[in-house]
C-alpha cells in the first residue's frame, strides 16, 4: 500500500470514529434519520402571553415587560402531540438579555393541572436545540408547551434583570442527525452563568437541562484516533507518542478555548450588572433584595434598641437565615435553630424571617417550635420578619 | 493611597522574606521571588494585624505596618550581605515555534487574569463559604473595629455579658480573615472588592512561583512556561480567583510551594529550602482545617526522607509503632495539628471540629469522584493524562527517591479523600459535588510539579531539548 492510500484510510477510520463518538454522544443510531421527519413549527405569534406584556412583532413576539412576580411567560395550547415523535426542541430569540434565565413549560395530557418546567440553555443569538429525551417528564401526549422568562436565580436582582426582547420561533422535530449534532453543539457550548455551586464543580453548577460536557467524548475519540492513525500510518513507538502528545496538548487547548469562551460569557453578565457603578450601589446590587429589604428593616429597628443586643435568627431556609446573618453583621447573632437545650438568656432578641417552623401563642405570650418553647414578647411583625424579646 | 501602601508594605515584606532566605540568583529566581514573596507578603500581612491590630482593626495598616516595615528592611539588609552573582545559564535550541505558541499561552493567561480581576472588582462577595463562613469574622472586627472572640453557640449563650460572637464557622482558622482586615483598614472600611483582591495576586503567586521553582529544578524554560499554562488554565482555579473568598487556592498554592521548597532541598541540598518548605506546610492548618491533613502526610514523607536509606524501614516501622501505642494509651486516637485528637473506632471516625463520621461503603459518591476527576470540565484533562504519564514514565519514577516520595505523597493524599469521600459521611459532599473537586484542587499543584519531574527529560524532537544544562546536572538522583 502507498502512503496516499493508506493516509486516505487512515483519514476514513479517523472520520468513523468521531461520527461513532458524537453520535454516540447525542443518542443517535445508525439508522437515525439525516433530517427530521416531523417538525411542528410553533410560531411565536400564536403564543398568548400569561405573564408579563406582549405584542406580535410580524411572526415574532415582542416581550416588553415582566408580571408583577417578575415572570413572563408566554404559552401555546397543542393538539396532542406525541412526545417520543417530536423530543427535538429548537427555538430562537433576538436579543435576549443575559440577566434572565429560560425555562420551558410544558403539560401533558395525562396530567393537564401540572405544569413542567424545565431549565434550559440561555438562548443567545440564532437557534439553540435540545434533546429531550433526557428529559423524564417529557413522555405522553403534550397538550400545551410554552417558556418562561426570570431573573437568573441567585445571581441577577430582580430589579433590573428585564429588558425587552424577541421571541422569534421554535420547533419540535424528530430525531434526526442534524437535530443531534445540533442538540450536541448547544450542550457543549452554551453560556451556562455563575451559580453558587460554581466554585465546587463547573458542571452541573446550574441545572440547566441539554448541557454537558464533551470531556468523556473527544478525550477517548481523540486517543482512538491517534491509535488508529499509528496501526494504519504504521508510526514508530516514538513518533506515535509524539503524535499523541501533540494530540493532548491540540485537545488541552481547545477545552481551555471553549472554556475561556465559557469564562468570558460568565463575566460579560457581572459587566453588565455592575461596569460603571459605584461601590455603595453594587453592595446593595445583590441578587436577593427581599433578604435586603429585610435586612434593612431588622437594622432599622435595632437602631432604636441599646446596642449589644443578642439576636438568635431562625428561617425556613438555610441560604436565607446564613444571608441574612452576613448582611447584618456586626450584628451578634447566632442560630436558633442550634441552640439545643441550653437556655437562651433574658432580654435576647428572636428574629424569625419567613419562618414555618415557629408559632407564637398570643394568649400565653409563648413562641414555640423545634420542640422549644419560649416566652417572649412581641416587638415587630411584618410579612416576612417577626421580632421578639426573651423574657426570664 | 492606603491600599497602595498596604500593597507595597506587604509585597515588599514578602519578597524581602524570600530574598533573605535565598540570596542565590539562578534560573526563575525572579519569578519565584515575586511568587512566594507575594504570597508571603499576604499572609505577614495578616499575622502583623493578628498580632498589633486587635484593639483597633480600623487602623490595622498603622499599627500592624510598622511589623511589615521592619521585615522589608531586614529582608532587603540580609539579601544585600548573602547575594551572589547570577549564575550564567543559557537556553538551548528553542524552538522558535513552540516559542509563539507558548506566548499565546502566556497571553491567554493574562486574559483570564483580566477577566478574573474585573470579575473581582466589580462584584460583591458571592460564593456561598464566602460569605456564610470566611469573610464573617473579618467582616464582624472591621465593623466593629476591633477583635471579637468567636466561640461555639453553648459558650455564647452561657456567657451574655460578655463580648462573644458566633457563628457555624466559628472553628475555622482566622488567618485569612486577618488579611482581609489588613486590606479593609487600607481601603477605608468593609468594601468587599478591595478585601478580595488578594486571590488575584495569589492565583499570580502560585503561577510566578511554579514557574520559577521548576525553572530552578532545571527544568526548561519552555516546558517551564507550558507546565504554567497548564496549572493556570485549570478552569476551577480560575473560577476560585474570579468568586474569590474560599480558602481551598491558599492551602493549594502553599502545599505546591512546600513540595517545591522540598524538592529544592532534595535535589540541590538549599537548606533554606527545607526551612521554607516546613514554613509553608506549618501554615496550611492555619488557612483551613484539611491543611493539618496535608502538613502530617507532607511531614511524614520529609521525615522519611531525611533518614538515612537503610533506616527508613526501621523509622517506619517505630513510626507504626509510636502511632498504634498512642492510639491504645488515648482510647484509639490519634493526635492531628490543627484537628484535635482524632477518635478511631471500628465504624467511626471522629474529628473534635466535624464530629463523627460513620464508615460505610457509598457507591454513588465514588461515582460523584469520578465524575468530577474525568467528566467535568473543571480540570482539563489532567486527571486523564496524569495516569498515562505516571504508566509511561514509570521507569523515571521508581528510579529517584524524590520522585518516589512525592508520587508516595499525592497516593497517600488522594487515597486519604478517596476514604473520605466514599467511606464517610462526607460522601454526601462528592454526591452533590460540593467539596470533592475543591479538595483535589489542594493536590494539584504538587500533581504538576510531579509531571513536570517526569517529563523533564523527554525529548519530544532532534534538537529541541529546550532543558538548560542544569537538567542534566540535578536529575533527581537524591
Amino acid at each position: 500500500m502507498n502512503f496516499r492510500f493508506r493516509a486516505l484510510v487512515c483519514a476514513i477510520a479517523i472520520a468513523i470514529i468521531w461520527i461513532c463518538a458524537l453520535g454516540w454522544a447525542a443518542g443517535l443510531r445508525w439508522n437515525t434519520p439525516l433530517w427530521p421527519a416531523e417538525r411542528l413549527v410553533l410560531t411565536a405569534r400564536n403564543f398568548h402571553t400569561v405573564m408579563g406584556a406582549g405584542v406580535e412583532d410580524g411572526d415574532a413576539l415582542q416581550v416588553g415587560a415582566v408580571g408583577d412576580d417578575g415572570n413572563a411567560l408566554q404559552a401555546l395550547r397543542l393538539g396532542p402531540v406525541a412526545a417520543k415523535d417530536l423530543p427535538i426542541l429548537r427555538y430562537r430569540f433576538h436579543d435576549f438579555p443575559r440577566t434572565l434565565e429560560l425555562s420551558l413549560l410544558f403539560r401533558r395530557a395525562d396530567a393537564p393541572d401540572d405544569a413542567q418546567v424545565i431549565t434550559i440553555p440561555w438562548p443567545g443569538e440564532g437557534w439553540r436545540t435540545v434533546d429531550l429525551r433526557n428529559v423524564p417528564e417529557w413522555h405522553g401526549d403534550i397538550t400545551e408547551i410554552g417558556f418562561v422568562e426570570y431573573a437568573t436565580a441567585q445571581l441577577v436582582p430582580p430589579s433590573v434583570a428585564f429588558q425587552p426582547f424577541r421571541f422569534d420561533r421554535a420547533e419540535l422535530v424528530s430525531p434526526s442527525w442534524r437535530g443531534g449534532m445540533a442538540a450536541l453543539s448547544t450542550a457543549w457550548f452554551a453560556y451556562v452563568p455563575w451559580a453558587l455551586l460554581s466554585v465546587s464543580a463547573l458542571a452541573p453548577d446550574r441545572a440547566t437541562a441539554g448541557t454537558s460536557s464533551p470531556l468523556p467524548v473527544v478525550l477517548p475519540a481523540a486517543a482512538l484516533s491517534v491509535l488508529a492513525a499509528s496501526v494504519i500510518l504504521g508510526w514508530s513507538r516514538r513518533r506515535a507518542l509524539r503524535r499523541a502528545g501533540m494530540a493532548v496538548a491540540v485537545l488541552w487547548v481547545l477545552l481551555d478555548v471553549r472554556w475561556l469562551r465559557d469564562f468570558g460569557s460568565r463575566h460579560a453578565l457581572t459587566e453588565s450588572l455592575y461596569a460603571g457603578k459605584s461601590w455603595d450601589e453594587r453592595q446593595r446590587l445583590l441578587p436577593e433584595q427581599d433578604l435586603l429589604a429585610a435586612a434593612d428593616g431588622i437594622r432599622g429597628w435595632l437602631a432604636t434598641q441599646p446596642p449589644g443586643q443578642r439576636i438568635l435568627l431562625d428561617a425556613d431556609s438555610k441560604y436565607a437565615f446564613l444571608r441574612l446573618i452576613y448582611l447584618l453583621l456586626p450584628q451578634n447573632i447566632g442560630l436558633l435553630g442550634l441552640t439545643g437545650a441550653t437556655p437562651v438568656p433574658a432580654g435576647s432578641l428572636i428574629v424569625l424571617y419567613s419562618s414555618s417552623q415557629w408559632t407564637y401563642d398570643a394568649a400565653q405570650r409563648r413562641l414555640r417550635g423545634a420542640g422549644r418553647t419560649y416566652a417572649v414578647d412581641t416587638l415587630f411583625e411584618n410579612e416576612s420578619v417577626r421580632l421578639y424579646r426573651v423574657l426570664q | 493611597m492606603s491600599l497602595v501602601i498596604a500593597w507595597v508594605l506587604c509585597l515588599a515584606a514578602g519578597i524581602a522574606l524570600w530574598l533573605a532566605l535565598n540570596p542565590r540568583r539562578g534560573p526563575g529566581w525572579c519569578a519565584a521571588a515575586l511568587g512566594y514573596g507575594g504570597v508571603f507578603g499576604m499572609l505577614l500581612a495578616a499575622g502583623a494585624a493578628a498580632l498589633a491590630a486587635r484593639a483597633d482593626t480600623a487602623h490595622a495598616l498603622w499599627r500592624a505596618g510598622p511589623l511589615l516595615l521592619g521585615v522589608a528592611i531586614a529582608g532587603a539588609l540580609v539579601w544585600r550581605r548573602g547575594r551572589r552573582p547570577e549564575s550564567v545559564y543559557e537556553e538551548q535550541n528553542e524552538n522558535k515555534w513552540i516559542s509563539v505558541l507558548l506566548g499565546v499561552a502566556v497571553a491567554s493567561l493574562a486574559w483570564r487574569g483580566w477577566t478574573a480581576l474585573r470579575e473581582i472588582l466589580l462584584r460583591p462577595t458571592y460564593p456561598w463559604d464566602a460569605w456564610d463562613a470566611w469573610a464573617v469574622k473579618s467582616k464582624t472586627w472591621v465593623l466593629l473595629g476591633h477583635y471579637a472572640p468567636f466561640v461555639p453557640i453553648e459558650d455564647w449563650l452561657r456567657h451574655p455579658g460578655r463580648e462573644l460572637y458566633t457563628s457555624i464557622a466559628w472553628g475555622y482558622p482566622s488567618t485569612l480573615a486577618w488579611m482581609q482586615v489588613w486590606f479593609a483598614s487600607a481601603a477605608g472600611g468593609w468594601i468587599e472588592p478591595l478585601v478580595n483582591l488578594p486571590w488575584f495576586v495569589l492565583w499570580i503567586g502560585l503561577l510566578l512561583a511554579h514557574y520559577g521553582q521548576w525553572r530552578a529544578l532545571g527544568i526548561g524554560r519552555q516546558p517551564a512556561l507550558l507546565g504554567t499554562y497548564a496549572l493556570g488554565s485549570l478552569p476551577l482555579l480560575d473560577v476560585h480567583v474570579a468568586l474569590a473568598g474560599y480558602a481551598d487556592l491558599w492551602v493549594a498554592a502553599l502545599l505546591g510551594f512546600a513540595v517545591l521548597a522540598w524538592l529544592r532541598w532534595r535535589l540541590h541540598g538549599e537548606r533554606s529550602q527545607l526551612l521554607l518548605a516546613f514554613g509553608c506546610a506549618l501554615l496550611l492548618p492555619l488557612l483551613k482545617l484539611e491543611g493539618a491533613v496535608w502538613l502530617a502526610l507532607f511531614a511524614l514523607t520529609v521525615l522519611y526522607g531525611m533518614l538515612p536509606r537503610r533506616r527508613r524501614r526501621m523509622g517506619f516501622g517505630l513510626a507504626a509503632v509510636a502511632l498504634v501505642l498512642i492510639a491504645a494509651v488515648s482510647g484509639l486516637a490519634l493526635p492531628l495539628p490543627g484537628l484535635g485528637w482524632v477518635g478511631i473506632g471500628r465504624d467511626y471516625v471522629s474529628v473534635p471540629v466535624i464530629g463523627q463520621l460513620h464508615l460505610a461503603w457509598h457507591g454513588a459518591a465514588f461515582a460523584g469522584v469520578l465524575n468530577s476527576l474525568f467528566v467535568q470540565p473543571n480540570w482539563h484533562l489532567l486527571w486523564w493524562i496524569a495516569p498515562v504519564i505516571v504508566v509511561w514514565r514509570w521507569r523515571q519514577l521508581r528510579a529517584a527517591d524524590v520522585t518516589r516520595q512525592l508520587g508516595a505523597f499525592l497516593l497517600a493524599g488522594l487515597a486519604f479523600l478517596l476514604f473520605l469521600f466514599v467511606f464517610t459521611d462526607a460522601a454526601s459532599f462528592a454526591e452533590s459535588y460540593t467539596a470533592v473537586n475543591r479538595l483535589l484542587m489542594h493536590l494539584v499543584p504538587p500533581l504538576i510539579s510531579l509531571l513536570m519531574l517526569l517529563l523533564r527529560d523527554v525529548s519530544w524532537g532532534p534538537g529541541r531539548g529546550g532543558t538548560g544544562p542544569q537538567s542534566a546536572a540535578h536529575s533527581p538522583q537524591a
